[in-house]
């Protein structure tokens, strides 16, 4: 599986079976967005994802590449929101249109802090699971084998696209086609080559339904998987607390009267 | 030879596939209205409500209960092409979004299946593209799958009442498709991420605001800027797409032949030429 984000590391958080740490981050993101305070997610970020990710021992990917994701939306929900936010009224500051407002600044602050959550554990849970473990874990409980076998194909097929445009591109140019400078151009000069590689790919699609009929893909039946995720019972029992958690995440605030 | 699909399903499965679609697709409604129509000035109010959760929550789910409900009724030759598909969508997404061009392309692929094989492989498609954008992209991708199932739904309706037969009408579908997706991922870009999604889009919906909009009317407004365009392009590429695949490998789909998506015009030519 070449192109997902995954790390592999030999930490407790990538020992943990893929489902436990789905629920994690699905139960995490219920309280988040339940509970939607911007020291209820600050919370969270400081008291559960950091430790986290430090005990992944991939903290600096975490960080990275949750940074190079975030900054562009969080600086520009602070300026827009901070400047145009329609329920402004206590203003700082004041220019044509624009107006600096309180109520601005701290409805970017909630929306952040939440966004923050949620790219922060996606990311984590990402770079920590095999993305053939999870599809494994997924399919014993019950999801149909067609979604692995989609996922799992596309992960594969996207690098094999990349490098038979290039290919591609390469044959052409071996033909005299002149290539522009930078991105652009390489990219003006693969429109004319688009046609050849999607056609290319879709009839291939023939052989491989084929191929998969032939070995009874479309079938029924149980089957046995070949890999195993390791499971525990601490695990099990953290499965069923964690949406109890959230559960209670939503409606303690709507019945102590904070919402 | 023509692919069919597995004879084994039951009448009580498909009773139950049947159910999760109904489900999901009411849940997806039900989300939309609940949030433009009963809650649109909470979010002028402040950030502290819990439409973002109902607003991810409903969606989310109900995409979910929509691809598992569909995904048994897609034949093997249609789950192979899915791949390809997706691979497309997200090939051709990355390269749209890192030249800045304001327009995203990532659903030719799952217009494509949906003419191909009808809406539920559309279904299946778009949500898996959003699931692995946010495997290996960027998360963001996530709470916008449901854009991707009706974008996927309404293409395969098109195709069925014949969008593909004429030339000039792909792009008038692709801009009703269009319209319908900006209007449905507003309330995502406004509840969960108050309307910035990137520089570009936040200066138009910060625009939009200091002209008087809420923050959804704002979103909706950004949203019906780009999609539309967006969408007739993608139908217009994969109309140019299916007039130049092989006639073999159209008419393989049962879905092509029943609701005749392509016309019966090519066949004389062929005939005549081939």
């Amino acid at each position: 599986m070449a192109s997902t984000l995954y790390v592999a590391r030999n930490s407790p958080v990538h020992r943990l079976n893929p489902v436990t740490k789905l629920v994690a981050m699905v139960c995490l993101l219920v309280v988040v967005f339940a509970a939607p305070f911007w020291w209820v997610s600050g919370g969270v970020v400081l008291l559960v994802l950091v430790p986290a990710a430090i005990l992944s021992r991939c903290g600096t990917q975490v960080a990275r590449v949750s940074l190079t994701i975030l900054t562009p939306i969080v600086v520009a929900l602070f300026i827009v929101q901070g400047l145009t936010f329609p329920g402004g009224t206590t203003s700082l500051w004041h220019w044509w249109v624009l107006d600096l407002t309180t109520e601005g600044l701290m409805f970017a602050l909630g929306i952040s802090s939440r966004v923050i959550c949620l790219v922060v554990a996606s990311i984590l849970f990402v770079l920590t699971t095999h993305p053939g473990d999870l599809l494994s874990a997924l399919t014993e409980r019950g999801m149909s084998p067609k979604f692995s076998y989609i996922i799992s194909s596309t992960l594969q097929l996207i690098p094999a696209f990349r490098d038979r445009a290039d290919g591609i591109l390469l044959a052409q140019q071996a033909r005299g086609l002149a290539v522009g400078e930078g991105l652009r151009g390489r990219v003006r000069a693969m429109m004319p080559l688009l046609g050849p590689l999607v056609l290319g790919m879709f009839t291939d699609v023939e052989e491989r339904g084929t191929a998969m009929e032939a070995r009874g893909f479309g079938s029924a039946a149980r089957r046995t998987s070949l890999t195993s995720v390791p499971d525990s019972t601490g695990q099990r029992v953290a499965r069923w607390l964690m949406p109890v958690v959230a559960l209670a995440a939503i409606v303690l605030p709507i019945a102590t009267g904070a919402l | 030879m023509s692919q069919s699909a597995p004879s084994r399903t039951t009448d009580a499965n498909r009773g139950r596939h049947a159910i999760l679609v109904g489900l999901g697709t009411v849940i997806v409604v039900a989300t939309y209205l609940y949030l433009v129509l009963g809650r649109p000035a909470e979010v002028a109010e402040s950030s502290t409500s819990q439409a973002s959760l109902i607003a991810i929550a409903g969606y989310v789910v109900g995409a979910i209960l929509l691809a598992a409900g569909s995904i048994h009724r897609l034949p093997t030759a249609t789950i192979a092409m899915v791949p390809v598909a997706i691979a497309l969508n997200i090939v051709v997404g990355q390269i749209v979004a890192v030249l800045g061009i304001p327009v995203y392309l990532d659903s030719i692929g799952t217009v494509l299946v949906s003419a191909l094989a009808g809406p539920a492989a559309g279904v299946v498609t778009g949500i898996l593209t959003n699931v692995i954008w946010g495997l290996t992209l960027s998360p963001i991708a996530l709470p916008y799958a449901v854009v991707q199932v009706v974008i996927g739904v309404m293409a395969g309706y098109s195709a069925r009442i014949g969008v593909f037969r004429r030339g000039w009408l792909a792009p008038v579908a692709g801009l009703v498709t269009g319209i319908v997706a900006a209007i449905i991922s507003a309330p995502i870009s406004a509840f969960v991420f108050g309307g910035a999604t990137g520089g570009g889009t936040g200066a138009i919906v910060g625009a939009f605001q200091a002209m008087g909009q809420s923050v959804l009317g704002a979103a909706t407004l950004q949203g019906l800027l780009s999609d539309p365009l967006d969408k007739a392009i993608t139908f217009t590429v994969v109309a140019l797409i299916l007039a130049a695949l092989p006639t073999r490998f159209r008419q393989r789909f049962p879905f092509v032949r029943q609701y005749n998506v392509l016309g019966t015009a090519r066949r004389s030519a062929d005939r005549n030429g081939a």
